[in-house]
């Protein structure tokens, strides 16, 4: 135990004075060599070896039989040192001592640094006990491992143990981990939500598809893949090939319906529906569904048509042919379908869809299970309707929710509207050019209705259509790319953009190295977006 | 003998319980606190993520009429002839505690070119909207009379076990070749409709329907501007065939019961006996009277009228 000079308790600077001296003028016996043995001269013979060996089993005899350098005078000197009587004081008394003692137990090395010697010594004297130092000499694992065990009690190590193990595990399975803790339902609740993506959209029979297509499909697929496996969520991709079923039907191209209750039969347990067209890609994949839009609906999205309202549907609806000399009880509606918001409650919101610049848009949207779904989904499709209007609905079944919206008072409370931008943005170029947002951004996509920042000229608040990568919108719908717009060369560009901003600090790192700036990486991006535009 | 170790005393001292002194007690306590409290914060978060939706049950008010009459009144028909129906209505829902409605067909607005017969859908809608906890709305043809009102309609088919007894399963909604037939596992709870079949289809002048969600969404379907457009032969009779047998979400509310359960014909167009109003029956239908511009409404129902205020007064008397 080296005992150092370091400043200590006032009360007993006096003991220590003494003990000091007193150590010093008893510790005057030989000081032990490196290598053993001692350093008086007239103690060392040089027959040492010899009488060693001759002195038949030697205590000092390894089980390897290596003999060491250890004389009979110098053993006897250490042994009457540790086993004599005390020439000194133990180092265990005073103050001092006694609180060093402790602190340095908590060292494992250091800890009987001044009686290694003689514990080294006595092993070799054959006399040999189970002492707490071990035999060897300056670090090792196993040696230090014992010794910490030894300084814990039982039970403190057994909690040890199972600790470090917990933590092992941890480690280990952090990733399965993650992904259990994010699907399980009263959990992260990522099972609750299914992505389903049609894919193959028009493929089949009808048309060939080339590499640029297959290339599509092939991004969109693992892109979605990843996000779902990320959140923990479902992903049902759904071929949406032209079935003979419908070829020759009249039900053609409204398949969106039937898939999306086959996937509810599919999931039971799921409750809320992620339609995604294939021409989708999710910019930001560290957003999840729930942080983004389900914990707080109320103030993500909104109900009062009035608020954006790109087909002037009539609201409150009066069910009626729209003549403003109606009859007296024109107004015969509950007050929850007369209200503007229904009642408010984000609980009864069963649709979830963005508006682009001609109303309802489809390629990205929500539906949560429940008896009011079915109900929706079961007279989207009705013959009468589609004998009548078959010819005037281009889009379809997208057409076909509007006019249900629109005539149906039942629906509306259960409708609620997100920001296209919140999950269905769009390029340049489709729904007319990008409009920029103003300086210093928007500040958060406000779904009060209040003249947004920037004006209607800018692409804040509920009118905003187009994808703002300052803003890190989440999803890029390139809708109406296959009108004369290049499909491939959009989502490719896209994909890289959400690489580059999805960057981890290693690859910054790298790109900051090879010596790329940010200047470069702007104008780089900037040439990237021409040629987009050009194809 | 010499011993290592002292012996047993012979007399060992009176047997002390080995209670923990309290800073013992308090130690252990000490060391338990954090797993207990760590099984408490479990057990809470337990309860906390697996809790029940609040549910959202609105109770009705008092004075809530369990059953709202609606009939239409056709502003063509005569003042006398309408407060004959008007009276024959109240008459029966005053035993019995109901309310009643009388809208007039030209209350609504229908788009041009509509027949008038459209608006009992919006009425039962506006029956809905007045009565929000009135359970169930019994809408009746004004060429109906109750003829027999002493049983209250929960006793003859709003009861689920009653009604369970009554459904018609398994038949085609449309005779007599629909593909489509009525459910045959259905929970009297679980019905939201109900009425009755003639021989040419459903029966529409006789129909209970149970306030609620499903309501609202049946009406408004049934009353779009597309169906109303579409020129049914029969107008609404035929656009509520067709959503019952298009869509599965309606059909699973419907119950058929006996016709003349609710809607007895006084005169069977098709010939048939099975639905042919007998006396003592609940309701005599004089279906298609008003239609048929060969037939007076006011003139046919002349001797049933006189027989149920016979029988009225003579129930009085007694």
């Amino acid at each position: 135990m080296n005992i150092g000079s370091s400043p200590f308790d006032e009360t007993e600077e006096e003991d220590y004075y003494e003990q000091q001296q007193q150590h010093m003028s008893l510790d005057r016996s030989p000081s032990p060599r490196l290598s053993g043995g001692w350093s008086s001269p007239g103690l060392t013979t040089p027959h040492d070896g010899a009488a060693n060996l001759s002195r038949g089993p030697s205590p000092s005899k390894r089980p390897n039989g290596t003999p060491r350098d250890v004389t009979w005078a110098s053993a006897k000197a250490a042994s009457a040192r540790v086993n004599g009587y005390p020439s000194y004081t133990s180092q265990n008394q005073g103050f001092f001592s006694r609180h060093m003692r402790k602190v340095s137990e908590a060292l494992p090395y250091f800890a009987h640094g001044g009686q290694e010697d003689r514990l080294r010594e006595k092993e070799k004297l054959g006399r040999g006990r189970a002492g707490p130092g071990g035999s060897g000499r300056g670090l090792r694992v196993g040696d230090m491992a014992r010794r910490v065990a030894l300084l814990l009690n039982r039970r403190r190590r057994y909690a040890a143990l199972l600790m470090l193990a917990i933590v092992g595990i941890l480690l280990w399975f952090s990733t399965p981990i993650k992904y259990l803790y994010r699907r399980t339902s009263f959990l992260g609740g990522g099972s609750k939500f299914v992505i389903i993506l049609g894919a193959n959209q028009g493929g089949g029979v009808m048309e060939w598809k080339g590499a640029r297509e297959w290339a599509i499909e092939r991004d969109s697929v693992k892109n979605k893949k990843r996000y779902a496996n990320e959140w923990g969520y479902e992903l049902e991709i759904v071929d949406m090939a032209t079935k003979k079923r419908y070829a020759h039907e009249w039900r053609e191209s409204w398949e969106k319906v039937d898939v999306i209750r086959n996937s509810m039969r599919k999931y039971p347990n799921a409750e809320w529906f992620w339609w995604l067209d294939l021409n989708t890609f999710i910019m930001e994949p560290s957003y999840s569904l729930q942080s983004h839009i389900f914990s707080n609906l109320q103030a993500t999205t909104y109900r009062d048509i009035n608020l954006y309202n790109p087909l002037h549907i009539q609201h409150p609806p009066n069910g009626t042919s729209g003549d403003p000399n109606a009859p007296k009880f024109a107004n015969y509606l509950d007050p929850i379908a007369l209200s503007a918001t229904g009642d408010s409650d984000p609980n009864s919101i069963n649709l979830l869809v963005p508006q682009d610049c001609g109303g309802f848009n489809l390629g990205s949207f929500f539906v949560k299970r429940g008896e009011w779904t079915d109900r929706l989904l079961d007279v989207w499709w009705d013959p009468v309707f589609y004998e009548q209007k078959h010819m005037e609905w281009e889009h379809k079944e997208q057409d076909a929710l509007e006019y249900i919206y629109t005539n149906q008072p039942w629906v509306r409370p259960h409708v609620a509207f997100v920001p296209q931008r919140k999950i269905n943005a769009f390029p340049h170029g489709a729904c007319g050019d990008d409009r920029g947002v103003p300086e210093g951004g928007c500040g958060g996509l406000d779904i009060s209705g209040k003249e947004p920042k920037g004006g209607k000229e800018k692409e804040c608040g509920v009118q905003g259509i187009h994808y703002q990568e300052k803003e890190r919108d989440f999803l890029v719908n390139m809708a109406g790319c296959e009108w004369g717009r290049d499909c491939w060369g959009e989502m490719y560009n896209f994909r890289e953009l959400s690489m580059k901003l999805n960057r981890n600090l290693w690859e910054k790192f790298k790109d900051w190295w090879d010596g790329e700036d940010e200047e470069d990486v702007k104008k780089k991006k900037e040439g990237e977006k021409k040629e987009g535009k050009k194809e | 003998m010499q011993f290592p170790y002292p012996r047993k005393t012979s007399q060992p001292p009176a047997y002390q319980p080995s209670r923990a002194s309290t800073f013992q007690r308090r130690r252990t306590l000490r060391n338990l606190a954090p797993y207990i409290a760590g099984i408490l914060t479990l057990i809470l978060l337990f309860v906390y993520f697996l809790r029940p939706s609040t549910p959202t049950t609105t109770r009705a008010p008092p004075g809530t009429p369990p059953v709202v009459l609606v009939t239409t009144l056709d502003a063509k028909q005569s003042e006398h002839y309408k407060a004959n129906i008007i009276e024959n209505r109240k008459d029966y829902a005053s035993r019995h505690g109901y309310s009643t409605f009388f809208p007039n067909t030209t209350d609504y607005d229908l788009m041009s070119g509509v027949p008038s017969s459209w608006s009992t859908v919006p009425a039962m809608r506006h029956a809905l909207t007045l009565y929000p906890h009135t359970p169930w709305i019994f809408y009746l043809t004004s060429t109906a009379l109750i003829m027999n009102p002493s049983q209250p309609l929960d006793l003859k088919v709003l009861d689920p076990r009653k009604l369970e007894s009554l459904m018609i399963v398994d038949r085609p909604v449309v005779p007599p070749d629909s593909v489509i037939k009525t459910f045959s596992h259905l929970k009297g709870e679980r019905i939201d409709f109900i009425l009755t079949q003639d021989k040419e289809g459903l029966a529409g002048g006789s129909l209970l329907l149970r306030n609620g969600e499903w309501a609202k969404f049946f009406l408004d379907a049934w009353y779009d501007p597309l169906y109303r457009s579409y020129n049914f032969q029969k107008a609404e009779g035929h656009a509520l065939e067709h959503i019952v047998q298009w869509h599965g979400t309606v059909l699973s509310k419907l119950a058929l019961v006996p016709q003349r359960v609710l809607n007895g014909y006084t005169k069977e167009v098709a010939g048939s006996e099975e639905g042919r109003y007998q006396e003592g029956d609940f309701v005599a239908n004089f279906h298609g009277c008003a239609r048929d511009p060969k037939r007076n409404c006011e003139m046919e129902m002349k001797p049933l009228m006189v027989r149920w205020q016979e029988l009225r007064d003579g129930e009085g008397r007694r």
